[in-house]
């Protein structure tokens, strides 16, 4: 029973309710202390998911070169999209934790405990989504899909806020049948749309997107992979390495003793 | 239709996407050093120790002796590193199921503490024999042990030996599939890395040994050195040809590395002062049978093996991680 965001991005209006119900919830300071940064980046100003945003509205302004082309603004986009954790089917940032802190729970989302996390920082360079982050308090952070609330039968938060419903909560089989109805209802009327988050994304997202335009518009990677797909390959790669250096090694410690040796047996020639 | 948003300029937010830094600095990059150091300098003298020559003891000696020390120093600079360093035994024990040990043989990191610990034992272990054979320990256990040991059947000494070189190879060489292991884009892709750090700490490691010997006032032109200094050519050899490897591996994604200052440090710091240089005096060296500059070429040899681990360790985090970063 595989618990889920299903976020369609086509009726997000940006008004990021989300990510104040976020903050609400969880506890979350504004920011950290000190001076305030306006990104300068469209309505955005938290500018990236962090230890102390788990949710975070991107604002995509799309306008073509040519502004008059077939009348003012004619052909721009204005594209809203609230990312959040995906809580992967294989979740890069679980497989390389070395303390065990973040775990798997009953509803296969993907929790940090940070009463176990011991602050290496393995997970943050192990999300192919760039969303683990270290606190100040030293200690890795991200969205829970708030399992306080789930433990109790509540919804996360940000879904409860949401007021178009882009956010939804549920069982992740029904939403991707929801998507895919929607999908298909706006390629009715011409809007090409595309999940992305099936099982071709790192093996499946449980908390997945629906898109208007290529992954890597909204700031995701179009083909995320997995820390662990290279480690086999480089094992061997220094496996093989250490019997060459081996080998090397005793070429040249055995070639000074043949050396020495044949240096000792002809040495009692030269004596008279 | 929607109409055609070919032609669409659009910004993309500079949000999630990217893998992050783990904001790995300084700490890392002394301890992927040190770490290669110590794990070198145990495997070279353990080997020297199998082959059993007696002109080879002070090398065998000088190389236990360093192993431990390297060792404690590298995890004190893991623990440092850590958000939280009082958890560090976290690394290895389940801390909600005390004491049930924790391995997930498939994290790099997981598997590096296990890698280690155990090798701390085979460094102990040398140390206490070095320290007991250069006459510094005047403690009874331990005199008694070591005599012990003596006493062992030789298969026993050979199989730990042997075992100890494993582990010193392990340390070595998983530094680089710990970067490996990630999704950050060179590290993620540079599957040569695990065979590129072992073979710069065996060369580092022969380079600092050789550097020890030296200043004990041996000749340059004793074999016991001369051995020494043949591997450590080898090594430079492969290190060279893992370096073409990756590059070529890597292609266009090398940017980060041989493009900018990283680029200019790389090649000047990396392949020139402790790659070619040192291969070129090497060269030359056993051409004359003349001594030349085997201090210096270690020198170079060991900037270059630190010089290696700052460039792959800091180029990829730029510019979120400046050069400085502990
Ligand atoms: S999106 Fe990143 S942080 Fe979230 S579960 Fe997947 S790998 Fe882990
Ligand atoms: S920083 Fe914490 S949660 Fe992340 S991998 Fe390390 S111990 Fe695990």
């Amino acid at each position: 029973m595989a618990k889920g965001f299903y976020t369609d991005t086509t009726v997000c209006i940006g008004c990021k309710a989300c990510q104040v119900a976020c903050h609400q919830w969880n506890g979350l300071p504004a920011e950290e202390p000190g001076e305030r940064e306006l990104t300068g980046d469209s309505y955005d100003n938290t500018g990236t998911l962090s230890a102390l945003n788990w949710r975070h509205v991107k604002f995509i302004e799309q306008i073509p070169e040519d502004r008059h082309q077939n009348g003012f603004l004619d052909g721009s986009r204005w594209l809203m999209m609230s990312d959040v954790c995906k809580h992967c089917v294989h979740a890069g940032c679980l497989e390389v934790c070395p303390t065990g802190a973040i775990i798997r729970t009953e509803f296969d989302s993907v929790f940090i405990q940070t009463d176990v996390c011991n602050g290496c920082r393995a997970c943050l360079a192990a999300c192919p989504f760039g969303v683990v982050d270290i606190g100040s308090d030293g200690k890795a952070h991200k969205c829970t899909l708030c399992y306080d609330r789930l433990q109790h039968g509540m919804e996360p938060a940000c879904a409860q806020a949401c007021p178009t419903d882009s956010i939804r909560f549920g069982e992740v089989s029904e939403l991707m049948a929801l998507a895919e109805q929607r999908a298909a209802d706006l390629g009715a009327h011409g809007i090409q749309a595309q999940i992305y988050g099936k099982d071709d994304i790192v093996g499946g997202l449980n908390c997945f997107y629906l898109l208007v335009d290529k992954p890597e518009v909204y700031g995701l990677p179009a083909k995320p992979e997995l820390p662990s797909s290279n480690v086999a390959a480089a094992l061997g790669g220094s496996a093989a390495t250490a019997a060459l250096l081996a080998i090397t090694g005793a070429v040249s410690f055995r070639k000074r003793r043949m050396d020495d040796m044949s240096r000792d047996e002809s040495a009692p020639e030269d004596e008279p | 239709m929607s109409p055609p948003l070919m032609a669409l300029q659009w910004a993309v937010n500079p949000g999630s996407g990217v893998p992050l830094p783990p904001r790995w600095g300084w700490y890392v990059i002394l301890y992927f050093f040190v770490g290669g150091l110590a794990a070198g300098c145990y495997a070279i003298a353990a080997a020297l120790d199998l082959a059993g020559e007696p002109r080879d003891r002070d090398t065998v000696r000088t190389g236990y002796l360093l192993a431990l020390p390297g060792l404690l120093i590298c995890t004190l600079l893991l623990i440092i590193d850590l958000g939280r360093p009082e958890r560090f035994w976290h690394m290895l024990i389940k801390s909600k199921h005390v004491p049930a040990l924790l391995l997930k043989y498939w994290s790099p990191i997981s598997l590096g503490s296990w890698i280690l610990a155990v090798f701390g034992l085979f460094a102990f272990v040398a140390f206490v024999g070095a320290v007991v054979d250069a006459g510094r320990l005047r403690w009874r256990a331990a005199e008694r042990a070591v005599a012990g040991v003596r006493r062992l059947p030789s298969g026993v000494r050979v199989a730990w030996l042997a075992l100890g070189i494993l582990a010193g190879c392990a340390l070595g060489g998983y530094t680089g599939v710990l970067l490996v292991g990630t999704t950050r884009p060179v590290w993620y892709n540079a599957i040569p890395l695990g065979g590129l750090f072992l073979a710069s700490a065996a060369s580092t490691s022969y380079a600092l040994l050789l550097l020890l010997l030296l200043r004990r006032g041996r000749a340059a032109a004793d074999p016991a050195l001369v051995k020494l200094s043949d591997a450590d050519g080898w090594a430079l050899l492969i290190e060279l040809a893992l370096v073409v490897l990756l590059l070529l591996m890597l292609g266009a994604v090398a940017r980060p590395i041989v493009s900018g200052v990283y680029g200019a440090l790389f090649w000047i710091g990396v392949v020139i002062v402790g790659l070619v240089l040192p291969l070129l005096l090497h060269v030359r060296h056993s051409e004359r049978s003349a001594f030349a500059g085997l201090r210096g070429r270690a020198v170079l040899v060991l900037i270059g093996g630190l010089v290696l681990r700052f460039v792959v360790v800091m180029a990829p985090q730029w510019p979120r991680v400046p050069p400085w970063h502990l």
